[in-house]
C-alpha cells in the first residue's frame, strides 16, 4: 500500500515562497523600483542603452491613462526586446505614494525597469530636460533611436497599434 | 483678436488622430489670444474678447472634474477667482474632456464651491485652438486681448500651504501694477486632456 505523506500547510507555503524568490530572484519585500533619479539621471540611463532604440514612458498611479496604457509597455518590451527596443518607465508619483507606486508594479511586475522621479526641486526643471516642449501631461512617452538621440514624442495615451508603428521603423534603421 | 480657427483645430486634430502625435505650439506670450464663444453650464454666452474688453485680466483654467491635479486646486481656484474678482479679473474654468459631461462639470462645480464662470468645450475646439494639454492649465488675457500669461497655478500641488513660487497670484498682481510679468511660462504635472 503506497503511503502518501501530506506536506503541511506551513511548510508547503515556505516552499511556495522559496520557490517564488528562485523564480522571481526578488524577496517578498524588495522593491520593485530600481531607484530614484532626476533629469540627469534619466539621462544617463537613457545614454548606457546606445545602440538600440529607447522608450520612455512617463506614468502615475493617479494617472487612469496611464494605468491603462501600462500593459501595452509591458507587452511591446516582451515582443520587441529581442529586435533591439529597451523600455524604461519613470513614475511622478509623490514619494508619500510610493506604497501605491509598488503595489501597482506588483499587479503585474513589469521586465523592464521602473524608476520614481527623485523628490524635491521644481517639477518644471525636470520636465524641461525631457523635452522642451512637454507641458507635464501624462502619460508622456519619448523615443530615442539607436544612436541615442530622440526622436519622436508621443503626448497621452498611445494604442499598442500606434506604438508598433513608431517603432517598428526605429528599429529597422541601422546600425 | 484672432477668431475661433475652426481649420487650425481640425488640422491639430488630424495630427493628433495619427501615431506619433505631433505637439503643436500655444499661442505666444505677447501675442493675441485667440477668441473664443461658449456657453457656460448654467446657459450663458461666454466670450474671451467681451471678458477682456471689460476686465483688467481674464484668467483661462483648462480644469477637470476626476483629474486629482486638477482636483487638487479646487479651493485654490475659488479662493484666487473671488479674491481677484473685486479687484477686476475674470476666472473662466473650460472643461474640454471629452469624458466628462455637462451635468458632471455643473455637479463639480456645486460641491467645490466654484461660482466663476465654467464653459463646457465641445469637440475640445478651444483646447486645440491653445494647445492647451493638460489639466491645471491656465493662461491669462490682458485687457488687451495679449496672451501675458501660460502655465501652472503654482509650483505645489500637493500642499497649498507650501507653495513658494505662486505663478499665476504673481502674473495677476505684476499685470494689475501694471509690471511686466517675470516668469510667463511654466510647466507642471497634470493629467492629459482627453480629446474627443
Amino acid at each position: 500500500m503506497t503511503r502518501i505523506r501530506t506536506t503541511p500547510p506551513r511548510a508547503a507555503a515556505a516552499a511556495l515562497l522559496l520557490f517564488t524568490l528562485a523564480v522571481s530572484g526578488r524577496a517578498a519585500d524588495a522593491t520593485l523600483l530600481k531607484g530614484e533619479l532626476d533629469g540627469k539621471e534619466l539621462s544617463a540611463a537613457i545614454a548606457k542603452q546606445k545602440g538600440h532604440v529607447v522608450l520612455v514612458n512617463f506614468w502615475a498611479t493617479w494617472c487612469v491613462p496611464c494605468r491603462e496604457e501600462f500593459p501595452d509597455f509591458v507587452r511591446l518590451e516582451k515582443a520587441y526586446r529581442d529586435r533591439g527596443l529597451r523600455v524604461i518607465g519613470v513614475s511622478t508619483d509623490l514619494a508619500k505614494d510610493l506604497p501605491k507606486v509598488e503595489k501597482f508594479l506588483a499587479a503585474a511586475p513589469p521586465d523592464f525597469p521602473n524608476y520614481r522621479k527623485k523628490s524635491g526641486g521644481d517639477d518644471q526643471d525636470f520636465i524641461e530636460s525631457v523635452d522642451a516642449k512637454w507641458g507635464g501631461e501624462l502619460p508622456f512617452t519619448v523615443l530615442y533611436g539607436k544612436d541615442g538621440r530622440k526622436v519622436r514624442v508621443l503626448s497621452g495615451k498611445q494604442s499598442y497599434e500606434d506604438l508598433e508603428k513608431v517603432i517598428s521603423p526605429l528599429l529597422r534603421s541601422g546600425p | 483678436m484672432r477668431a475661433l480657427r475652426i481649420a487650425a483645430s481640425l488640422t491639430l486634430f488630424a495630427a493628433l488622430a495619427g501615431a506619433g502625435i505631433a505637439l503643436a505650439e500655444s499661442p505666444a506670450i505677447g501675442s493675441a489670444a485667440p477668441d473664443f464663444q461658449l456657453t457656460s453650464v448654467d446657459g450663458k454666452a461666454f466670450s474671451l474678447a467681451d471678458a477682456a474688453k471689460s476686465h483688467k485680466a481674464t484668467v483661462v483654467m483648462f480644469i477637470a472634474t476626476k483629474c486629482p491635479y486638477s482636483n487638487a486646486y479646487n479651493d485654490r481656484m475659488k479662493k484666487m477667482a473671488e479674491e481677484y474678482a473685486a479687484r477686476g479679473v475674470q476666472f473662466v474654468g473650460i472643461n474640454s474632456n471629452s469624458t466628462e459631461s455637462v451635468e458632471d462639470a455643473v455637479a463639480h462645480a456645486k460641491k467645490h464651491g466654484h461660482t466663476f464662470t465654467i464653459v463646457k468645450d465641445p469637440g475640445n475646439k478651444v483646447a486645440d485652438l491653445y494647445d492647451a494639454r493638460r489639466t491645471p492649465e491656465v493662461f491669462v488675457v490682458d485687457k488687451d486681448g495679449k496672451l501675458v500669461y501660460h502655465g501652472r497655478i503654482d509650483e505645489n500641488y500637493e500642499d497649498a500651504t507650501k507653495v513658494t513660487s505662486p505663478d499665476l497670484k504673481n502674473a495677476l498682481d505684476a499685470l494689475l501694477a501694471g509690471q511686466p510679468v517675470a516668469k510667463a511660462e511654466t510647466k507642471a504635472f497634470g493629467c492629459t486632456i482627453k480629446r474627443a
